[in-house]
């Protein structure tokens, strides 16, 4: 191999998908033994980038040099023979097979039959050079999500790779894992590789990464070395202006209780118990967060309090009345807001218009119907407010919502959860799940302010979240969620991020 | 982004179709059906220009185009009705049954009147209407209890429902309702004049027109204004949704499957009191199958359902006559019909998805 500075160049690279420019002629390059950061919003057109390197999608125009030479990378096949291996942010391994198994799957020369003793010694040294303690012989479902990714890298690693691109690679992680994987990346650019690292935390940007160039709406807007460089500047090329990082809580004594699980127990859909005793209260004006690994029975934690799971063994008291297993609408009209995750797959009709969306449930009361039909009229005037006191960005209120950007649906599903028009005042109970995952900067901004504010006005909230530091940044107390059970409570003031990560992973609560 | 490739052949998602394209794929479509069946008659060596001038005779003979009407209504009332459960994704294919049904409880119904008479002539009418209503909407509840409660699915059911309903009809008509004086014929006494749907203009065809506005009107209020139709759309769009918003959701199908089948149990009043004017074996010659074909043609859109279904009874007429003036075989208006459905389906897919050749990589 050449040891040419440049692994990765990158020219005027143009990608056109129907309706959008997601690349618009960027250059981008890696040196040799760097870590470079890729950093941008949603829909910057980071991953774009990167599956046109990795041979996913071609390029509209442009050109592509790895190590000086120029290349046409027509598949990932291609790009696995130039040394570019890549980790996506969704695992695409095999559970049902072994570490082994998912590591040489597709390799020629490894044969029909597996030298299982030889591979897996390989695989071991390998692995424990970037600090890895993993068996190979598991069978991959058994592994969290840190072994996992591992898995992924092994698999780029293995077959040689020089040229390593990781999406979002931290957004499964807790705190240690996260750490750890930064240490086998700076690992890996000192062995000379070069680390593309896709992200849009400023954080991570800052720990890990020699150079920076970040993207905004399909175009590089710089490229910086990361010591010459601070969050705020980066931020503000991101976004394209300034932004404000910390909210502000005022302190608030906690009101009545307004929430009460007492021993919950609950299924997931797959049929094994996902909430194994559940306890748990929250209290007007105040903010309880769930930290957690995803997986770990957030999501049913939500749909039984929610009343769209059974709950099979436990209590659930919401304003002191008794409301386990009532029905979806019985909750709701016990003054219960759900902001629920992934909005457009459960809390939202995309082939609607955005005025039904916001009256996807208050249809059904007046004045906005009687018994049989429904009031028009009433309900245009009202979405009218709704749409400009809740800042949704649309062309009409009878546009298609699936036209709308993250963070406008987003708005949307708070307009019709919060505002009052669904039983009329301030809801009791904010049920927030994953509430701003995805979500660009300044929607993520206005759905924190937004809580917070509610919080202030006397609804007592549930944030379900895997970002840490928006649990930190809005919670009264910290609950952390592992294995279907509340391993752990804090109050804010005194919760240690340390130790809330060894929670998340598992650890036994004194040995902390 | 949906993008899928094989051999060459990329298929994407359109983000947005206009309307305009979308009425213009359907006339595309219906006319490709027609080259088709071109090509067809011509490779049977028939008469194709003289088989198109009878087809067209049917839509612009003014005697012939009320036969169209006529022959369209049970299409019209069971395609209503069918609008209703697939906006729902309730996926009813029984309308067959419900027919079936409706033309059981309206011959009924008049068989009870005549033997014992316990009706002013006046109300034996408006009681065959709503006696064949309900029986076409709990044929059709039966499949939306077992979905909603078990959740059997209603394809299978109501197909096969369909089955009993005709072997029902037959048990009747050749066993206790046959006509005692009808020379041993498998058929129902005729029915006399207070039970035909002739209230307008004293004409079959007028009065079925005047019926079928009426009752478009009421889907159309249905869908457009009131909460059911609200909760029908969700529940069709996505049932998730439907839940998360409280909506209760076996209630709603329930309902949407006593509408869907009830309106399709008044077209099969309309054949036994507007077509025959008596019960008999296989009085539909699947009226409940050209009318899924008619929903769609329509895009459900209750007001574009009665000249869809009116064109198809022009069919119907038309295949008579060819088979009457050119010895063409009836099955040739069948053939017509799965063509054009083929190609609607095909322009529907069209219209959401964009076709490339060559070009980009196939991604997951």
């Amino acid at each position: 191999m050449s040891s040419h500075e440049y692994l990765v160049e990158m020219r005027g690279i143009v990608k056109r998908f129907p309706g959008v420019l997601a690349n618009d002629h960027v250059d981008f390059d890696l040196k040799r033994g760097e870590v470079h950061a890729l950093l941008g919003e949603n829909g910057a057109g980071k991953t774009t980038l990167m599956n046109i390197l990795y041979g996913l999608y071609r390029a509209d125009e442009g050109e592509i040099y790895i190590r000086g030479k120029k290349v046409k990378i027509r598949s990932p096949k291609d790009a696995i023979k130039l040394g570019i291996g890549m980790v996506h942010q969704n695992f695409r391994l095999i559970p049902t097979h072994t570490v082994i198994e998912n590591i040489v799957l597709g390799l020629k020369e490894v044969g029909f039959i597996l030298n299982s003793k030889k591979l897996e010694q390989e695989i071991k040294e390998l692995a424990s050079s970037y600090g890895w303690r993993i068996d190979p012989s598991a069978k991959v479902w058994q592994l969290s999500a840190g072994e996992k990714q591992q898995v992924e890298l092994l698999r780029a690693l293995y077959r040689r790779a020089e040229i390593l691109i990781l999406d979002e690679p931290t957004s499964v992680l807790t705190p240690q894992e996260t750490r750890a994987l930064f240490n086998a990346i700076r690992r890996m650019a000192e062995e000379g590789k070069g680390v593309i690292f896709i992200t849009h935390k400023l954080d991570e940007v800052m720990k890990v990464s020699d150079r920076v160039t970040v993207m905004r709406k399909g175009r590089v807007v710089v490229t910086k070395n990361t010591s010459d460089t601070n969050p705020a500047e980066l931020a503000n090329y991101m976004v394209g202006r300034p932004v404000i990082f910390a909210l502000q809580r005022k302190p608030m004594p906690p009101g009545k209780e307004v929430l009460r699980l007492r021993d919950v127990y609950a299924m997931s859909d797959k049929g094994v118990l996902a909430l194994k005793g559940i306890n748990l209260r929250i209290r007007k004006n105040e903010i309880l967060g769930v930290a957690g690994v995803a997986g770990n029975g957030q999501i049913e934690l939500a749909e039984v309090i929610t009343g769209l799971r059974k709950v099979i063994k436990g209590k659930i008291l919401i304003n002191n009345v008794d409301a386990t297993n009532k029905s979806p609408r019985e909750i709701m009209e016990l003054g219960v807001a759900y902001i629920p995750p992934e909005n457009l797959r459960w809390g939202l009709v995309a082939n609607l218009r955005v005025v039904d969306n916001l009256f996807l449930k208050a249809y059904r009361y007046p004045p906005y119907s009687n018994k049989v039909m429904i009031n028009w009229k009433k309900i245009y005037d009202t979405a009218d407010k709704l749409i400009e006191r809740f800042e949704i960005v649309t062309p009409s209120k009878f546009t298609r919502t699936r036209a709308l950007s993250g963070g406008n649906l987003q708005r949307l599903v708070l307009a019709r959860e919060l505002s009052g028009i669904i039983g009329g005042g301030v809801p009791d109970l904010i049920v927030a799940a994953y509430p701003t995952k995805g979500l660009d900067v300044a929607a993520t901004e206005f759905v924190r302010k937004t809580l917070l504010r509610y919080r202030e006005m006397g609804s007592g909230i549930l944030l379900i979240s895997e970002d840490l530091e928006e649990i930190f940044m809005l919670s009264d107390r910290i609950g952390v969620i592992f294995d279907g059970r509340i391993v752990g409570e804090f109050k804010a003031e005194e919760a240690d991020i340390e130790r809330i990560g060894l929670l998340m992973a598992g650890a036994k609560v004194e040995a902390a | 982004m949906a993008r899928y490739s094989f051999l060459g052949i990329t298929v994407e998602r359109r983000m947005t179709y206009s309307r305009t394209a979308s009425i213009l794929t359907t006339i595309i479509a219906i006319g490709l059906a027609f080259a088709a069946v071109a090509g067809i008659l011509t490779a049977m060596r028939l008469d194709t220009y003289r088989a198109f001038g009878v087809i067209l005779a049917v839509f612009i003979t003014p005697r012939l185009l009320l036969q169209a009407i006529l022959r369209g209504l049970p299409i019209i009332l069971a395609s209503l009705g069918l609008a209703i459960a697939f906006k729902m994704n309730f996926w009813n294919i029984g309308a067959e049954g419900q027919i079936y049904w409706g033309m059981i409880a309206a011959t009924g119904v008049v068989l009870a009147h005549a033997y014992y008479g316990y009706l002013p002539d006046l109300l034996v009418l408006p009681t065959m209407l709503i006696a064949s209503f309900i029986a076409g909407g709990v044929w059709c509840l039966i499949p939306a209890i077992l979905k909603a409660k078990l959740n059997v699915n209603e394809i299978l059911t109501t197909l096969m429902m369909n089955y009993i309903a005709a072997l029902f009809v037959d048990y009747l008509i050749y066993g206790p309702w046959r006509d005692p004086h009808g020379y041993g014929f498998p058929l129902s006494i005729p029915f006399p004049s207070y039970a035909k749907l002739t209230f307008v203009a004293g004409n079959p065809s007028y009065t079925g027109l005047v019926l079928s506005i009426i009752l478009a009107a009421i889907v159309y209020v249905i869908f457009r204004f009131t909460k059911l139709g609200f909760e029908l759309r969700v529940i069709g769009e996505n049932l998730d949704a439907a839940r998360y918003a409280g909506i209760n959701i076996p209630r709603v199908l329930m309902l949407g499957a006593l509408l869907s089948g009830g309106l399709a149990g008044l077209g099969g009043l309309s054949i036994v009191s507007g077509i025959i004017g008596r019960l008999r074996p296989r009085a539909s010659p699947g009226y409940g199958y050209t009318a899924i074909i008619v929903a769609w043609l329509a895009a459900l859109n209750p007001w574009l359902i009665i000249p869809a279904g009116i064109f198809f009874g022009g069919l119907l007429v038309a295949g008579e006559s060819l088979q009457a003036t050119l010895k063409i075989p009836n099955a040739a208006v069948q053939i017509l019909q799965g063509i054009i459905f083929l190609f609607i389906i095909l322009g529907e897919f069209l219209k959401r998805y964009k076709i490339s050749f060559g070009g980009g990589r196939g991604v997951r």
